[in-house]
């Protein structure tokens, strides 16, 4: 077989098209509303969209194993629930100590998750919509039957959004550090490596030695860890806790992935890839304001992308499979 | 989950008492009695009469469920279909306010309910390669996007004329022309899936979609038809639901697709597709029905209610599978 040379692998790269899309869509955007085109407004729009993107990481691990998790906004609630109250009712002070409680209690969900999924066998989409009500109506029961945690409430809590470290705000920071870490746990460790594994045939990596179970365990476990730290970077971007935040936001985090080329049969995907579509998913609701084109048309044109991304894909593979084929025949 | 469906072969005949008492329908039935009596004992107001009166609301999601049934047998899922009740519940409206005969605003919720479903069906017949989640998940959000250009700033509607509406929702005698509604075409669909041969063959496609194929069924051909079924339900779910609000807004029909397969599931129909029959998705879906009304009654918190049918559907799915897995344990040693 003929080795690509490393230029054209970085060309014929999924990553590669995605990143001139995102290019392209910043020209454009920037060339009608030169206002786009500032770094205030980058790290504005990746602040806004930081759950998203956060969360797409281990939407990332789930889906390349083959799963998916619906249940991720509920955790999210119901942790970034229990630190707004805590604040509220001033059990609580230290910003650190409740993001570790957060964390902690997403870890939880996550753990739950994945034990009824990879022990009981239950369908990783049924299992995650029992979970969705579940924790959704634990975040309701927690918040007293619908209270709020306001802005005077979190106290020192909500000032994390705003405080900045060598220019960034903290929580561009904590995104940075997630994709970062990804990155070389997906690509360089051995765990990262088994996820894969797992993901292109159960059945092969069973039998050359891999613990498939406790790999699909640990997948929902790390979901539910990232859902955790979604929890409380909402509760401080945001400054306000309420039991219905992010309702539905699971399936944003699923298109992000969706759209960086994560297959839903799992096996293929990719940080980077992860990271653009994240980017892309976070671009159209600061974009279309700019474009002028009314916020009632965001969700229509999202749906559109996500149809066109995916039929593109199927319809490139395709023709790269008929090519193959005609290769073979000479 | 692959290979261990934990089917054995048994060469004693059962007793048919046996096997209608330990079946899954059997215990629904008494899961069924159990609520009854457990929503008696807990609210003074539970009995046939009000049960009746108070069963509409939650009734119009059972229509999503049977032709969600057929989709979970294929092993597929569609999870578009609260937006598009939404959709047509939207222009059901639209059409009621120009003064159009009730018939018309039947035929649009109906139409656009169809054509939301065709437009499914064809995305998903002619890229067959594409999972069904992510092609019903991007129109999901398409046929509310849609719901919410044509509502616009406001993001709702109310019905001006309702008379054709409040016709909808009487009742013949104690009984609503839902529940009739409901009742007849759970037969059609029950009869279609378990007994016909377009039935029979949505379990072949759900078993082995391959076999299917080079057994000569017209898999794509039978998609297509399911799916656009499953939208023209979604539209008759549009209609009743408006005839209970007597109007729509944008967040109409939200998380209905996931009640709808909460219902087939928690009855027996396996999500893996292959497994199960409708009349456990009836049961079930009866089951939910009298647990709203009951608790409903007694002012628990929707989200209570929903955290119990979170419990009872993964108890569901998962008890089955952990005793087969204690039982394989228990026979090895």
């Amino acid at each position: 077989m003929k080795k690509k040379s490393a230029f054209r692998k970085l060309f014929g790269s999924r990553e590669f098209l995605l990143a001139v899309i995102v290019v392209l869509m910043f020209a454009i955007v920037s060339a009608v509303n030169p206002a786009f085109f500032s770094f205030k407004s980058v790290t504005d729009m990746m602040k806004n969209n930081a759950v998203t993107m956060v969360m797409a990481l281990g939407m990332l691990c789930v889906m390349l194993v083959g799963g998916i998790d619906i249940s991720i906004m509920s955790t999210l609630a119901l942790s970034g629930m229990s630190i707004g109250m805590l604040l509220k009712y001033e059990h609580i002070h230290n910003t650190l100590l409740a993001f570790v409680i957060a964390m902690a209690i997403g870890t939880l969900c996550g753990f739950l998750v994945g034990l009824v999924i990879s022990r009981a066998d239950v369908p990783p989409i049924i299992a995650t919509m029992g979970f969705m009500y579940i924790y959704r109506a634990m975040g309701y029961l927690v918040s007293h039957g619908g209270e709020w945690a306001g802005a005077s409430a979190l106290g020192t809590f909500k000032n994390f959004a705003t405080t900045k470290i060598l220019g960034l705000s903290c929580v561009i920071w904590v995104i940075i550090v997630c994709y970062v870490i990804f990155f070389f746990f997906m690509k360089w460790t051995r765990t990262g490596r088994k996820i894969y594994a797992v993901g292109s045939n159960a059945e092969a990596a069973e039998v050359s030695g891999i613990n498939v179970r406790n790999i699909k365990l640990m997948v929902f476990t790390v979901m539910g860890f990232l859902a955790g730290l979604g929890g409380a970077l909402q509760v401080s971007v945001y400054a306000s806790a309420m039991p219905d935040m992010q309702q539905g936001g699971e399936m944003d985090v699923i298109a992000a992935c969706v759209i960086g080329g994560v297959s839903m049969s799992g096996g293929r995907g990719t940080v980077i890839g992860t990271l653009f579509g994240a980017f892309i998913m976070a671009m159209i609701p600061k974009a279309l304001p700019l474009l002028r084109i009314d916020a009632l048309w965001q969700n229509t044109i999202k749906g559109v992308l996500i149809l066109v991304v995916v039929l593109v894909n199927v319809i490139l593979q395709r023709v790269a499979d008929r090519n193959a084929l005609k290769g073979r025949e000479m | 989950m692959a290979g261990k469906s934990g089917r054995t072969i048994s060469n004693k005949p059962e007793s048919p008492i046996k096997k209608i008492i330990f079946s899954w329908e059997g215990i629904l039935i008494l899961v069924l009695i159990g609520v009854n009596i457990f929503c008696k004992w807990f609210s003074e107001y539970y009995n046939m009469f009000n049960l009746l009166r108070q069963m509409p609301v939650y009734l119009a999601e059972v229509f999503l469920m049977m032709p969600m049934a057929f989709i979970l047998v294929m092993g597929e899922i569609d999870i578009s279909v609260g937006s598009i009740a939404c959709l047509s519940a939207t222009m059901a409206c639209i059409v009621c306010n120009t003064g159009a005969p009730f018939i018309v605003v039947i035929l649009t919720a109906l139409a656009v309910g169809t054509l939301c479903g065709v437009i499914n069906a064809t995305i998903l017949t002619n890229f067959t390669e594409l999972p069904p989640m992510i092609v019903t998940l991007s129109t999901q959000i398409i046929f509310r996007g849609i719901a919410e250009i044509v509502l616009g700033s406001g993001g709702s509607i109310s019905a001006a004329n309702t008379a054709g509406f409040k016709a909808l929702g009487t009742k013949v005698g104690k009984v609503p022309i839902i529940l009739f509604l409901v009742a007849i075409l759970a037969v059609i669909f029950a009869i279609i899936l378990g007994k016909s041969t377009f039935g029979r063959r949505v379990y072949a496609i759900g078993t082995n979609r391959l076999t299917a194929h080079y057994s000569g069924i017209h898999v794509q051909k039978i998609r297509f038809i399911i799916y656009t079924v499953m939208g023209l339900m979604a539209g008759l779910c549009a209609l009743f639901l408006v005839s209970t609000s007597y109007g729509a807004n944008t967040t109409t029909g939200t998380g209905f697709e996931m009640d709808a397969i909460a219902m087939a599931v928690f009855g027996g129909i396996s999500s893996t597709g292959g497994k199960g029959n409708l009349a456990g998705g009836i049961i079930s879906a009866f089951i939910i029905v009298c647990l709203r009304v009951g608790l409903g009654q007694r002012n628990v918190h929707a989200q209570v209610i929903l955290l119990i049918l979170g419990v009872l559907l993964i108890a569901a799915v998962a008890l089955p599978n952990l005793i087969g897995q204690l039982r394989r344990a228990v026979k090895k040693q």
